[in-house]
């Protein structure tokens, strides 16, 4: 008697959780992460973290490097205080989940801007004008004898796992047809550790990496970074796909560091440039682009002087650059491509009207 | 009337009924909103495209223009190899070790019991990092006899070729393991009577012969469920593999998901696979359980 | 020639170890450079807590240490003894409590969380959540209703057949699928809700080896005094079944402490977690001897005061069986 009760039961309860799941909508959840943000008053930024340079944790807890910059400028924009930011430490594995589940607001973490993570059909991010301008290539020792890419045929290269390094190496490899054993680590740290204790012949890593790790060997002139490019690595902070507002937000102020290292406006002359535009009328692009007037910022969805709050708080692109990776930092790369469109580089902002 | 339906009882249960009810109502709710709205749903398609990644260790051929299935058969492999050599050599050191603490020779006793009371207590991971980076990527570049060749790149053996991945996640697991398992024949040579040992004893057999034909055989019962564990133990702990570089069964599925981004189905295909595992070792430790044990009866 | 060869051993192994520890002692000494572990003590103890606010977590971490010593050597006085208990039990809430912040404190969120400290929450946070669910799991494993007998076991069988890893990582991807869409909860208490329903599943079978080793009479004579069945757990069959799963439960207990070192691999920033961002630091690159076994003493220490402690509440709970 009791089996066609329990049975009943259990069809009732069947019957109800199909009931739910079928109620599932869609519902709420489709407002602008911007607007999350600025009513939450912080901005969550994923960062890696361990990338000497880029986002570092350094001995007194706090996070320094370009990326993390990027994420203070990104806050000084969005709520005014570039101070209200949380930093979550990413592996390379998780960071687009957690973009895309929306434990961070920002991924400012290195990420190579390609094809498969930007359509919808693939990760379905949306990124940021370049903030760094990047190529894979290959570090080997001086005493290795190995002086291109194909005197590595056959041999051990260490490589971080869960990112694009490990594909293009495969790719640039598989393309001249040399053979190759990848040795995997999880993290840039180990295969540092693994290619110093000769696991490999090379590691292989964005150049900028690799000339970020050099900096901190014992002897970093007994290591070379070879001429062979394996890719583009077009670096740049990246939101989740499908956010007008939150996209045009982050493009424009990365848009604003370029643009004010352009018009020569540094942390420095900030306020003495302000007063002048405040006062001069006829300087009506300087006055559009420092939110004096024009509205520009109010059509981002940003405060009208979100520039000014940007500059203040990090510098320009220049200083943000030479803060980390200029001549008189442990890092040390030359900006190269890094460089200004009019000095021969690929660093160029639209026009802010 | 049934006991179910007796009145509070039924109320009681009813109530918990529901709140589950509810409960997993809003769970499938909330899931189902999800997987609609990040694009995650159930789809296995992906496993026949190229992989597009290199492996370091193949049992079987590979190429990066294989499938994703294959890449993930051959982590499968590469785990098997691990956990099998793994056990057995677990099992050798562990009887060693726990035999040891019943030895009359009281260094011997004293360095069973310090080795078993230093690796309980530190994290096995820790243990796989120290040995992968310090003591293997340490080797020098020696030859030890002509058969065996010792260096930082790997291990050649007898003509096989063991990369120093294999060997730390080998030695790390196998140490790590091989403790409890002391602690567990420990136990279960403690629980053989006294009477047994001096028995022997005053018959003039050696403690060696003594031990592997009186003692560890009627220890066995004692042992075999609590060992049981311990190798599944060491499949799970395999795992850890990603930390140092081997490319097990864990470490190309995250290759994998990181790749494709369908972490759904790579779960539930690692979930299936530790899953059949699991089975197999109980399965051939039931078998070797009855057997010992039905040995034993005939044998009274 | 038994003999002979015994001492021929002893002999051997003991030279052996004499130049092991030999050569082991002089390069702690002189080859060594530990800057990369004193330099960084802050960090390990408490990761980047806000400069400030830092005596906060320092002061978990030493209120625990001196509680274990206090309960170690057993104090004599008789109130301080009967207090013991609370002040364990006050622990959690008070650690949470000044690590958090909020009623009083600044609030500090969880991802500025790290080193020693969060180690300690992680495995207190994970304990407790798991240890009710693992009650429930193998009281539902012995029930009579046949969906609560087989969800359980359903339940007990997976987790402890997949990898705790497995778990750690697709609970970090997945349990935000389950939360309604704008709600998240931060990595922290992911990884502890992960960490605790897989411990869940062991601690339930050890519970239940405890409730099994219950004879069927005690909960007669409950039945008979006229306890329901409910008092008759809580009150005869429960307390009697955690004295006989103790050993076991401490076993547990000392492997999450052991175990929270996997979330390393997920960029916890606990103890091992820190230590690896450490050594991207351009200045320790390559010290990863003396950090690894630096975080082996720690890790050691402490695993040992947690066994030691278990020893000693066993030997209080039962002194008969575990004079064993």
């Amino acid at each position: 008697m009791s089996r066609p009760i329990s049975c009943r039961l259990i069809g009732a309860v069947g019957g109800l959780i199909g009931l739910l799941s079928g109620c599932a909508t869609l519902g709420d959840g489709t407002g602008s992460r911007l607007d999350l943000v600025q009513e939450r008053g912080e901005l969550f930024c994923g960062v890696s973290g361990k990338i000497p340079g880029f986002s570092f944790l350094s001995p007194d807890g706090r996070y320094a490097g370009l990326d993390v910059d990027l994420c203070k400028a990104m806050a000084a924009a969005f709520v005014g205080d570039s101070s209200k930011v949380q930093y979550r430490p990413l592996t390379a594995p998780e960071r687009f989940t957690a973009l895309r589940s929306g434990e961070i607001d920002l991924l400012s973490r290195n990420t190579t801007h390609t094809l498969s993570r930007d359509a919808a059909g693939g990760n379905g991010l949306s990124f940021a004008p370049t903030v760094f301008h990047d190529g894979q290539g290959l570090m080997v020792s001086v005493g290795s004898g190995v002086r291109s890419m194909a005197d590595l045929s056959g041999k051990a290269i260490c490589v971080g796992s869960g990112t694009t390094t490990e594909q293009n190496l495969n790719d640039a490899f598989a393309a001249q047809g040399l053979p190759y054993t990848p040795i995997k680590y999880q993290d840039l740290n180990q295969v540092v550790g693994g290619y110093l204790q000769g696991r490999c012949a090379a590691m292989t890593s964005d150049r900028s990496q690799l000339a970020s790790a050099r900096s901190g060997f014992k002897d970093p002139q007994e290591h070379v970074i070879l001429a062979d490019r394996l890719s583009k690595e077009p670096l740049a902070p990246a939101v989740v796909g499908g956010d007008q507002r939150m996209a045009d937000a982050t493009n424009w102020v990365v848009y604003a560091l370029i643009e004010a290292e352009e018009r020569g406006i540094t942390q420095a002359n900030l306020d003495d440039v302000l007063e002048q535009a405040v006062a001069d009328p006829s300087q009506a692009a300087l006055r559009r682009f420092l939110g004096v007037d024009g509205g520009l910022g109010a059509k981002l969805g940003l405060p009208d002087d979100f520039v000014v709050q940007v500059i203040r708080a990090t510098g320009n692109y220049g200083e943000i650059y030479n803060r980390h990776l200029g001549p008189g930092s442990a890092v040390t790369i030359p900006r190269g491509p890094n460089r200004l469109g009019g000095e021969g580089g690929l660093m160029i902002a639209p026009p802010f009207t | 009337m049934p006991q179910m339906f007796r009145r509070g009882r039924f109320w009681i249960q009813l109530g918990v009924v529901v709140a589950l009810m509810a409960f997993g109502g809003l769970l499938i709710n909330n899931i189902t909103v999800n997987l609609i709205r990040t694009g995650l749903g159930l789809d296995f398609g992906w496993l026949w495209r190229p992989a597009g990644f290199a492996l370091a260790e193949t049992a079987l051929p590979y190429a990066p223009t294989d499938s994703y299935a294959w890449a993930l058969v051959i982590g499968w492999m590469n785990s098997l190899k691990v956990i099998l050599v793994g056990l057995l050599l677990a099992t050798m050191l562990g009887v060693a070790a726990g035999a040891a603490r019943s030895s009359r020779n009281r260094l011997l006793r004293s360095l069973s019991g310090g080795y078993v009371a230093l690796i309980r207590q530190v994290p096995l991971l820790l243990q796989l990092l120290f040995w992968y980076f310090v003591a293997f990527l340490g080797l020098p570049d020696t030859p030890v006899g002509g058969l065996i060749h010792v260096s930082n790149q790997g291990i050649r053996l007898l003509g096989l070729n063991l990369s120093v991945e294999f060997c730390s996640v080998l030695t790390g697991l196998v140490v790590f393991t091989g403790a409890s398992i002391a602690e567990i024949v420990r136990g279960g040579i403690n629980a053989v009577s006294r009477g047994q040992w001096e028995a022997f004893r005053s018959l003039g057999l050696s403690e060696g012969l003594g031990l592997r034909r009186i003692v560890l055989p009627q220890a066995l019962p004692a042992i075999l469920p609590a060992l049981t564990s311990q190798y599944l133990n060491l499949a799970k702990n395999s795992t850890l593999a990603i930390a140092v570089g081997y490319a097990d069964l864990y470490a190309v599925s995250d290759t994998t998901i990181t790749q494709t981004g369908r972490a759904i189905e790579g779960f539930l295909l690692l979930l299936l696979s530790f899953l059949l595992l699991n089975l197999v070792i109980s399965g051939g430790m039931a078998l070797m359980n009855r057997a010992v044990l039905g040995r034993l009866q005939r044998s009274r | 020639m038994n003999r002979w060869l015994d001492r021929w051993l002893t002999l051997m192994l003991l030279a052996l170890l004499g130049w092991a520890g030999w050569s082991c002692l002089h390069w702690l000494w002189h080859g060594a450079d530990w800057t990369v572990v004193v330099t960084n003590l802050p960090l390990y103890a408490v990761g980047s807590y806000p400069d400030a606010e830092r005596w906060r977590p320092l002061l978990c971490i030493v209120a625990v240490v001196v509680l274990i010593v206090i309960t170690l050597l057993g104090p004599r006085h008789g109130g301080w003894r009967r207090s013991l208990p609370l002040l364990w039990s006050a622990m959690a809430p008070l650690g949470i409590w000044l690590l958090a912040g909020g009623l009083g404190l600044s609030p500090v969120g969880t991802q500025s969380w790290g080193g020693f400290s969060l180690t300690l929450l992680l495995t207190a946070g994970s304990g407790l959540l798991a240890l009710p669910l693992g009650v429930l799991l193998a009281l539902g494993r012995r029930s009579d209703l046949p969906v609560l007998r087989g969800g359980s076991t359903a339940y007990i069988e997976l987790m402890r057949a997949i990898p705790l890893i497995a778990v750690l990582f697709f609970g970090q991807l997945l349990i935000p699928l389950f939360l309604p869409p704008g709600v998240e909860i931060n990595r922290v208490l992911r990884a502890v809700v992960a960490f605790a329903l897989f411990a869940a599943a062991y601690i339930a079978e050890d519970v239940r080896g405890g409730l099994q080793a219950i004879p069927p009479t005690q909960r007669e004579a409950a039945a008979v005094l006229g306890l329901s069945p409910w008092q008759s757990l809580q009150l005869v069959v429960l307390p009697q079944a955690f004295r006989v799963a103790l050993p076991s439960l401490t076993n547990q207990a000392v492997g999450l402490l052991q175990n929270t070192s996997l979330m390393a691999i997920l960029g916890l920033v606990e103890l091992l977690g820190i230590s690896r961002s450490l050594l991207a630091n351009p200045a320790f690159i390559g010290r990863y001897l003396e950090v690894y076994i630096w975080l082996a003493a720690v890790y050691w220490l402490a695993c040992t005061a947690m066994a030691l402690l278990a020893r000693h509440l066993e030997i209080q709970l039962d002194p008969v069986r575990s004079a064993r």
